[in-house]
């Protein structure tokens, strides 16, 4: 069989594990928003690297690890508005961004678009290298923090009232999104990369009883979604994002459903 | 640099141009029980926030263990936190996600673990040891969020008390509760005080669920302490009805004490 389609599994399961994964965090976290703004932070950094003529995978790697970074400093019990209405604006800006990028390239800007669907076209050996490097990086800082992270999921004000080094491990952590996000992008798509994120983790929370058993089954709905996405997509021609998006909304929606016939899983 | 003693001096704490809170001086030696109590809006949550270094103060000093919490930088004052057990309200934690109560009580063992290192067997029975001190010990590989509100309220302090606190901070422990809950929650809490040397902070808007071990209350009003001294003193009519807004009467019913808002027309003698 033809190796290209080896790679573009390799580039599913990679991308759905470490979706699936940050998304046990970012849901768990009820941070949705800090997702969109992050990718769209994401997608304008890759732009403007486009247009500044700068590496296409590290330009977009820091400005989104610095912006997502930057959100570590929005504290809930300190400021008087609604982190989710500040991100909301702020995600409105990121979106601008993006698109007045888009209007000051010239000539074609199919690549530029296949940014926000996704395409396999992006997949080449050297991005697969990358998302797994990435991909690495963030299940060692989920190992080593286990015990922090738990504590910031079930409740930030206990961790801050209780010594928990909060602060430290919830930067470190929109960093690493920052960069997951970013260099999972071109494959998994700006508009859509969002939902990989939630809907695995969503459909995880549903079903599973204990920590250890909701980072398994996300990560695991993650790799299903996009490795059924990418297929799918390379047979059939059609954008990776909007098929590894289906994919995962039906999971989701499986998992609901058997939530609800098996009666609660506690 | 007393373990488990708290002092602040002068705080004050501005939000939206008004002062929610000015405490010129307020002492708690170690192994004090105080209660703090006051109407809605009165600075109770905000005061506690302040003691655990929550919320910062606009002016002012918050000395923990002779070390002030405001001028920390952020590893030390992750290290002297770790003293505090702190219980938040209902609405700071996120009681939907699919932690089992084991998983919820270890988490009071965390901050007392370097970063970077696990749990090891030693903490995983001090964990089991406090979910069978509150009494949840057939429960204990079950979600938090099938548990009742009184029962996460236990596993709560369960929590807390896994750190080895040398403050225990409760916020609201009992509000949401029915009375046979608030009492349980609260006889719990005393029996902890009593067993375990330790400085128990405890807001609550009902002063029937402090214990009988609660020796100080701190009434506030308008984010001032209105008085501050033994139950018998500042849970009388008198001091209250400064506090609120008149026409209390303080029943006493086997040591506790409750507040009875008496309607004008009962006041004038007439029936309902």
């Amino acid at each position: 069989m033809d190796p290209f389609f080896y790679l573009v599994i390799l580039a599913g399961a990679i991308a759905g594990a470490s979706c699936g994964l940050l998304g046990v965090y970012i849901v768990g976290l009820r941070l949705p928003f800090v997702g969109i703004f992050i990718s769209h932070a994401a997608m304008a950094g890759t732009i403007f690297s486009y247009l500044l003529g700068l590496s296409p995978i590290w330009g977009p790697v820091v400005v989104s690890a610095v912006t997502a970074a930057s959100l570590a400093a929005i504290r809930p019990e300190r400021s008087r508005m609604d982190p989710n209405v500040a991100l909301a604006i702020l995600f409105s800006l990121m979106l601008g961004l993006t698109f007045l990028g888009m209007g000051l390239m010239q000539g074609s800007r199919s690549e530029v678009l296949g940014l926000l669907w996704g395409s396999i076209l992006f997949v080449q050996s050297k991005s697969v290298f990358v998302i797994g490097v990435a991909a690495a990086a963030f299940v060692v800082f989920a190992l080593a923090f286990n015990k922090e992270l738990k504590v910031l999921l079930f409740s930030r004000t206990i961790a801050a009232a209780t010594g928990v080094h909060e602060t430290f491990v919830y930067s470190l952590f929109l960093a690493l999104c920052g960069i997951i996000l970013a260099v999972n992008l071109p494959l998994v798509g700006g508009l859509m990369i969002f939902s990989l994120i939630t809907s695995p983790a969503a459909a995880a929370y549903q079903i599973c009883r204990g920590h250890r058993a909701v980072v398994a089954a996300s990560t695991g709905f993650g790799v299903i979604s996009a490795v059924g996405g990418f297929v799918f997509s390379y047979y059939f021609n059609l954008p990776t994002g909007a098929c590894t998006v289906l994919a995962s909304t039906v999971l989701f929606a499986l998992a609901v459903a058997w939530r609800a016939l098996a009666g609660k899983a506690d | 640099m007393t373990p488990g003693s708290l002092v602040l001096s002068n705080v004050r704490v501005h939000r939206g141009g008004r002062t929610v809170l000015q405490i010129d001086n307020l002492k708690v030696p170690p192994g004090d029980f105080v209660g703090i109590v006051g109407p809605n809006g009165a600075g109770k949550t905000t005061l506690l926030k302040v003691c655990a270094g929550l919320v910062k103060p606009t002016g002012g000093s918050v000395w923990m263990e002779g070390l002030d919490l405001t001028r920390l930088g952020a590893w030390r004052k992750c290290e002297l936190r770790q003293h505090i057990g702190y219980i938040p309200q209902v609405a700071e934690y996120n009681a939907e996600l699919p932690f089992t109560l084991r998983e919820v009580v270890a988490m009071g063992r965390t901050s007392i673990r370097p970063l970077l290192t696990a749990l090891k067997a030693e903490d995983r029975e001090v964990v089991d040891h406090w979910i069978d001190t509150v009494g949840l010990g057939d429960r204990r590989n079950q979600t938090f969020r099938s548990l009742s509100g009184g029962e996460q309220q236990k596993a709560l302090i369960a929590r807390a008390m896994a750190q080895d606190p040398r403050i225990l901070m409760l916020d609201e422990a009992c509000a949401n509760l029915d009375f046979d809950w608030k009492y349980q929650i609260s006889e719990m809490v005393e029996r902890l005080y009593r067993q375990n040397q330790i400085t128990v902070l405890m807001v609550s808007h009902e002063t029937s669920v402090l214990p009988h071990t609660c020796g100080r209350v701190v009434l506030l009003a308008g984010g001032r302490i209105l008085a501050d001294g033994g139950v018998e003193d500042v849970l009388s009519p008198n001091k209250l009805n400064g506090a609120y807004h008149g026409g209390l009467r303080v029943a006493d019913i086997g040591g506790r004490k409750y507040i009875v808002s008496v309607s004008r027309s009962l006041e004038a003698g007439g029936t309902s």
